[in-house]
């Protein structure tokens, strides 16, 4: 048997048992040593079809929404965790090398570059700004990778970078929006509720959809970006939090140990067991089940948002301070759920948006501290998850919603205070690895400013195919009904990115 | 391709005969061949994706007969209407090569299907009209005395109570169904009262119900809610879903938005049963009709609760124009009940609405002054009593002295600020700019333009705005930068926004206004000296010469610059400010094609005749007793709202994508007795239905009826519904006894976990509410759409950044996480505990439980559940009775309630408000 052969039969399997272990009361109850009767809850609740490697991912059973579901085709990735940089990190000043531009720094912007463009805040004339950082080539691929990201140099070889990255939208909640949900506009559902939509949740104990936020804000979209739009809202992401309690009203009220939150489950469902002998609606046994789910999911989601229990020497890859909302915290706990079963994990940092008005928004200072931050912990995720076997069955996806101009900013026509990039949609970098993503590839490319794509340009609706593509979803088949149409995460447009995939 | 033409004679000859002499035989025998039920599901599966509005390959489209019957690329016709041996369509069809048999790289059609539609083709190849629009008919009711089955006619007679029912049962008999026993009366009481209140009933309601053996009783109690004050907040917090409401104005910064006074008109529109034709034309056109009020403004505000983009370097002109978008959409898929989107790219794929049509519709919509601004204008100003009897006064004093008119003009500017010129117009910036793309602002040696103001008879500019420096001065030019200066103005600095009359010489026709500024007492040459919100150039307050004129003058300058509270409306642009509209190609705002005028789609019912073309016509021919759409869509919406899902369960969507209608005569009845006997009367059509045997049903389901039936599409039973999100935290707070009464107002802010909030570039924060604030209905929660509130989320709210329609309703262990753990229910929990002591008087706890299952549930709790319950407090009682600290804990204080009795009972209650049967409308 191939590899490949022995990864597609492991997920059937997986999804099967999941079935199971939802479907079979005596497991069930075993799992959790609480004592109903014995109803025929397997013979009742059979909704789900998982016939035979039949894709079920248009299925959707209302009692059991989040029912594990096989994707259309084995795909690669089981899972995936998305590093979204909100507020688009610089690419001059982390990957795209480019050294003319340094030749030109200081320099008015010839008007070629702004004839016929809009741009968020830059007035009149600009000045060119040169790279504000050192570069070297790493690796046996060569990549080049800038001074502030010196943990990641190292790891160059596990990566494909996407060079060329371009977007329609450049505000930044629009942009987004395209990049998390297929459209510029609030109301669409975002990828990893499609993707929740199509697989379901391996571990029901836990969500199937995670977000995790750091950096003191929400994206500027909002929790639209994780949103669910037109499908069930069942399927939006649920955020977890490293302050207060991880999931919202997970903790059970002050005064209320596990037992007596046991007995009190148990009482619920007894009495629900008895309007079941009344009524005989099936939808009460699902009442029942997913009151004990929410008691599992109780003890299973703080444990698995504990970090305080890693050793240190993982504290010490990722550079993580227990208790703080930390962007390392958070990468770290994106390792512990997929571990878990977690299909999709939705990291937002927030802080990248470098326009130079304030120190901490400049390109020489404050973007220099987010790059130190991401910089030890998203090369520690890579590393974690290849030593325990992970990484080839997780799709790793970092990048921004667009990326920064070669001018500097102008607001208003005037200089900013500190130096600055403004929003630019026509050049970006992201980078994916793992999940069946080459190694040791850089695709596509700029012109010698940064400026524009000059090959292997991509959209936010190529990346989207090619990470429904990695899970096993052809993205144009893999539609949802709405408002009279079948809709789809890529809109109308995309293309699996053939030349990183394996 | 062109050899297998060549030689299609040879091949077709003998199955054209064979066809023909097949046809020959049964034409004259077979029925004819229904459109809709037969053709057109055929054409909708198999052909029209690729011959439909979005493609039309080799130039054949299905859409519209005109088209089908056009002739081809090919030069052939694909429909001869009579003649299928002459019909391209047909010989593709029946064609073996897979190059040119159709459906192209498809499976083939059934013989049965090819058959089906050569017999429509020779019977003419009429187009039917797709159920849902064509007009609403007089349905009669199914006779109950010449049933088929006439052995159950008299037992179906008893069952029924009104004309509903009969059809109910023409279609459950012919599913071989049995209906169910009226609910007991506990049941039906707690049912139809959280139905139609969107509340447990009052004890007092209850008990009066319980008690009353009449014959009556049911209605009474029916009536009693229908009269009730909370009957207005059930149903406006559905229409709230449909109107996108939200209290703050989406997108990135998603700052607050104050239109409270929106969802104030629903409750009062749905209390006094506003007629639902009159409902609409409002909301949709209120500020059109003649001398409207107040009220009729505020209604408008349903299409103003579109988002409105604060983001700094936005387009205002792209999310003015997505709001007018989103306005079109909105009013189709909730009013009308049909997916228009659509058609904003492209033809209809599937019903016949063309791309044109789309743009026709929004040019009803795309003439109003609102344009992105970060103020929301066009605004209605809320002036107290006593200042509006002084607008009186200005009004009556310029009406006494022959100034009607400007009487008018006046009296709307001061309501309004309108129609003033935002400066977010202006363009051709030198060393000025659009600051934060909202507002004009100059700097040093500044200029701007304002291209095209109406200044006909103008001889004073009303202008709004800030300067943050002394010195400077703003020269207003005629039509060149260089042009004869109108008027020199110094400007002081000024706190804060500011609104100032300038006269200038009286003008004549429409010019662009340049504008030029100078400070030099402004330090750097980045420095802004002034912003500029908005522009009126209007003629002087009149009647200087008359007696009063100082007073009243002031009384009107007071009023206009007073900051009062505010509502974003409606209004139309004056037509110096009149804005084409035309279709964007491919449905990009930016790639403007043809111009279009105002119009509706021409399959539905003709534009009224006598009505004017704009958004009052237009809610005139919605509102029309023609209009197939308006009726169905409300009586389908009220009737998922009673049963969980609707007659046609596709609540947005009746074409012909849509689901079908599971009882479609009982739907055009409704339609037409809601238009015609009830006078659009929204009360009178709940009534009927509630007083339906079918809505009275047990929703008791047997194993038998569940296997037939699974999903009660016949109504066999009565509906087992879980309750929307409001429903869920309304019955607690009614339960436990804290519920609010008071009606309208802000919005409050129950509590809500930490860190819920944090747009970027926005300070507002949740600032929980005070007493009994703390404890208001649902709908009156404060709704910020990038944030909502967590646990109304959960429970299948939707977020209202756009309309949605129909909630779908899923069931999930985070729901059981909200009821078991948010602070708020374990507040409910402690608040229910209460009063279970309280109402069970003895102390005893089995008397104590059993009343908390009464107040939820309205009947007596049976042995088996008050058991497990009593077990769940006695392992409470006597872990609390050894741990007074999780007492206190339980408790939340240190007071009369810190005992262990109590606190076991707080968990009992806690047990109650998860119960499903509690969550569950049975």
């Amino acid at each position: 048997m191939t590899q490949k052969e022995i990864h597609n039969q492991r997920l059937v399997k997986e999804a099967e048992e999941a079935m199971i272990r939802m479907h079979t009361r005596r497991h069930f109850l075993k799992e959790c040593a609480m004592g109903f009767g014995g109803l025929a809850l397997g013979s009742l609740l059979q909704s789900c079809s998982l016939g035979a490697g039949k894709p079920a991912a248009v299925d959707f059973d209302p009692a059991h929404p989040l029912a594990p579901k096989l994707p259309m085709f084995p795909g690669k990735a089981k899972s995936v965790i998305y590093l979204h940089m909100a507020g688009a990190p610089s690419q001059l000043e982390m990957f795209d090398y480019k050294p003319e531009l340094m030749k030109l720094d200081g320099q008015d912007c010839p008007p070629s570059l702004l004839e016929g463009k809009r741009f968020a805040f830059i007035r009149g004339v600009p000045k060119m700004l040169g790279p504000q950082a050192k570069f070297a080539q790493y690796g046996q691929s060569g990549a080049w990778v800038s001074e502030h990201l010196p943990h990641f140099s190292k790891i160059v070889d596990e990566i494909s970078f996407l060079k060329a990255c371009s977007s329609d939208q450049f505000n930044h909640a629009p942009a987004q929006l395209l990049m998390q949900t297929g459209g510029a506009r609030l109301g669409r559902p975002s990828i990893g509720s499609w993707v929740t939509y199509g697989l379901g949740t391996e571990n029901q104990n836990l969500p199937g959809f995670v977000v995790l936020t750091s950096g003191g804000k929400f994206p500027d979209a909002g929790k639209s970006v994780w949103g669910s739009g037109f499908l069930p809202s069942v399927y939006q992401g649920v955020q977890c939090r490293s302050e207060g309690d991880p999931v919202l009203f997970i903790k059970d009220p002050a005064g209320m140990d596990r037992d007596l939150r046991k007995a009190s489950i148990d009482a619920i469902n007894k009495v629900n067991e008895e309007e079941y002998k009344e009524y005989n609606d099936p939808e009460i046994l699902s009442r029942i089940s997913q009151y004990e789910m929410a008691y599992k999911m109780q003890i299973a989601a703080p444990e698995v948002m504990n970090i305080n229990n890693e050793p240190q020497y993982i504290h010490d890859l990722y550079g993580t301070k227990p208790g703080k909302a930390a962007l390392a915290n958070n990468i770290l706990l994106a390792r512990k759920l997929v571990e878990k079963g977690v299909r999709f994990v939705q990291i937002f940092d927030w802080g990248w948006d470098s326009h130079g008005t304030d120190a901490s928004l400049a390109i020489d200072i404050g973007f220099i501290n987010k790059c130190r931050e991401v910089d030890r912990a998203m090369t520690a995720l890579i590393l974690d998850l290849k030593q325990r076997g992970l990484l080839e069955e997780t799709l790793v996806v970092w990048g921004g919603e667009f990326g920064r101009t070669p001018m500097m900013e102008n607001r208003e026509g005037k200089q900013n205070p500190f130096k600055g990039r403004d929003h630019h949609v026509e050049a970006f970098t992201m980078w994916m690895a793992g999940g069946g993503i080459r190694k040791g590839v850089t695709y596509g490319e700029t012109d010698e400013i940064g400026y524009s794509a000059i090959s292997g340009k991509v959209t936010p609706h190529d990346i989207q195919a090619t990470l429904l593509n990695q899970l096993g979803f052809d993205h144009e088949k893999f539609t949802y009904q709405y408002q009279g149409r079948p809709f789809r995460l890529t809109d109308v447009s995309g293309k699996v990115i053939e030349e990183i995939i394996t | 391709m062109k050899h297998l033409l060549a030689n299609r004679k040879t091949i077709i000859l003998p199955i054209t005969l064979l066809a023909l002499g097949a046809l020959a035989v049964f034409s004259t025998h077979r029925p004819a061949v229904d459109f809709n039920t037969q053709v057109k599901p055929i054409l909708n599966r198999s052909c029209i994706s690729c011959h439909g509005g979005v493609k039309k390959q080799g130039g054949f489209s299905l859409l519209f007969r005109e088209e089908a019957v056009a002739k081809l690329k090919s030069g052939h016709y694909g429909i001869v209407p009579g003649k299928p041996d002459q019909s391209e369509m047909i010989r593709r069809l029946r064609l073996t090569d897979p190059e040119e048999r159709m459906p192209y790289q498809h499976e083939p059609l059934s013989k049965d299907e090819i058959a089906t539609l050569t017999q429509w083709i020779r019977q003419g190849a009429t187009w039917g009209v797709h159920w849902a629009y064509a007009p609403v008919q007089k349905v009669e009711v199914p006779n109950p005395t010449t049933s088929l089955l006439g052995l159950f006619s008299s037992g179906k007679k008893a069952w029924a109570k009104n004309d509903i029912d009969y059809f109910i049962a023409e279609k459950r008999e012919e599913h071989k169904l049995e209906p169910s026993p009226e609910a007991d009366k506990a049941t039906l009481l707690r049912r139809v009262s959280l139905d139609l209140t969107g509340l447990p009933p009052s004890p007092q309601l209850a008990q009066q119900f319980l008690q009353d053996n009449h014959e009556q009783a049911y209605e009474r109690l029916v009536d009693a809610l229908l009269a009730s004050p909370a009957y207005g907040e059930r149903w406006t917090a559905v229409w709230l879903d449909l109107a996108r409401y939200a209290d703050t104005k989406g997108y990135e910064r998603d700052a607050g938005r104050s239109i409270w006074r929106y969802r104030d008109w629903l409750i009062k529109a749905f209390n006094e049963d506003k007629p639902y034709n009159q409902f609409l034309i409002e909301q949709l056109a209120g500020d059109l009709l003649p001398d409207a009020t107040d009220e009729q403004f505020i209604a408008t505000a349903f299409h103003r609760n579109t988002m409105t983009n604060d983001e700094g370097g936005t387009d205002n002109e792209e999310f003015r124009t997505a709001a007018v978008i989103d306005r079109v959409n909105t009013t189709w898929q909730s009013l009308l009940g049909t997916t228009f989107a659509c058609v904003q790219c492209h033809s209809h794929p599937y019903d016949p609405f063309t791309h044109e049509e789309y743009y026709q519709f929004m040019a009803f919509f795309n003439d109003t002054r609102d344009e992105d601004t970060n103020a929301d204008y066009p605004l209605l100003r809320h002036y107290s009593a006593e200042d509006s009897a002084k607008i009186k006064t200005v009004v009556h004093w310029l009406q006494q002295n022959n100034y009607s008119e400007k009487a008018k003009e006046i009296s709307r500017f001061l309501k309004t600020w309108q129609p003033a010129i935002n400066s977010i117009r202006a363009d051709q910036f030198v060393n000025s700019e659009l600051s934060d793309t909202k507002w004009l602002a100059f700097r040093n040696r500044a200029s701007a333009r304002l291209s095209q103001v109406d200044l006909e008879d103008a001889d004073q500019l009303l202008v709004r705005y800030m300067s943050f420096a002394p010195g400077g001065v703003w020269t207003i030019r005629l039509d060149q930068p260089n042009g004869p200066v109108v008027k020199t103005i110094s400007v002081p600095q000024t706190k804060g926004w500011q609104i100032q009359r300038i006269d200038i010489p009286a003008q004549k026709g429409t010019h662009d206004l340049y504008f030029a500024y100078i400070n030099p007492t402004l330090k750097k040459p980045t420095d802004n000296g002034m912003l500029f919100d908005w522009f009126y150039f209007t003629k002087n307050f009149p009647g200087k010469e008359k007696a009063g004129y100082d007073s009243i003058r002031q009384t009107w300058w007071t009023l206009l610059t007073k900051d009062v509270p505010t509502t974003p409306i409606m209004v139309d642009n004056p037509s110096s400010l009149h804005r084409k509209t035309n279709v964007f190609v491919a449905g990009n705002w930016l790639v403007k094609g043809k111009e279009v005028e105002a119009g509706v789609p021409k399959s539905l019912n003709p534009f009224p005749s006598n009505a004017p073309k704009n958004r009052l016509g237009l809610a005139y021919w919605l509102t029309d007793k023609k209009n197939p759409l308006t009726a169905r869509t409300m009586v389908n919406r009220l009737w998922e709202q009673l049963f969980g899902t609707g007659l046609v369960e596709t609540l947005e969507d009746m074409g012909t994508k849509g689901a079908e209608p599971t009882h479609k005569e009982l739907l055009d009845f409704l339609a037409w007795q809601f238009m015609y006997d009830f006078n659009w009367s929204v009360k009178k059509l709940l009534k009927e239905i509630v007083l339906s045997a079918t809505y009275r049903q047990d929703s008791k389901v047997s194993k038998e009826a569940l296997e037939k039936d699974a999903t009660n599409k016949y109504f066999e039973r009565g509906m087992r519904v879980r309750l929307s999100a409001e429903q869920v935290r309304d019955q607690a707070l009614a339960a436990s006894g804290v519920l609010s009464k008071k009606l309208y107002g802000p919005s409050n802010m129950p509590w809500q976990p930490e860190g819920i909030w944090m747009s970027p570039w926005n300070g507002e924060y949740w600032k929980r509410s005070e007493g009994e604030e703390q404890y208001r209905r649902a709908l009156y929660t404060y709704w910020k759409r990038t944030a909502p509130y967590p646990s109304m989320i959960t429970f299948d709210a939707v977020g209202r950044e756009v309309c949605v329609s129909r909630r779908i309703r899923t069931n999930t262990p985070l729901q059981a996480l909200v009821t078991l753990n948010d602070s708020a229910y374990l507040d409910l929990s402690r608040k229910l505990a209460y009063r279970m002591q309280q109402e069970a008087k003895t102390g005893d706890v089995k008397t104590a439980i059993s009343k908390g299952y009464e107040l939820l549930l309205f009947r007596p709790i049976n042995a088996a559940k008050l058991a497990a319950l009593q077990m769940l407090y006695t392992a409470a009682y006597s872990k609390f009775k050894s741990d007074p600290v999780k007492t206190c804990e339980m408790i939340g204080v240190n007071d009369s309630h810190n005992n262990p009795e109590t606190a076991a009972l707080v968990v009992t209650a806690n047990a109650l408000l998860n119960l499903d049967e509690v969550i569950t409308k049975n």
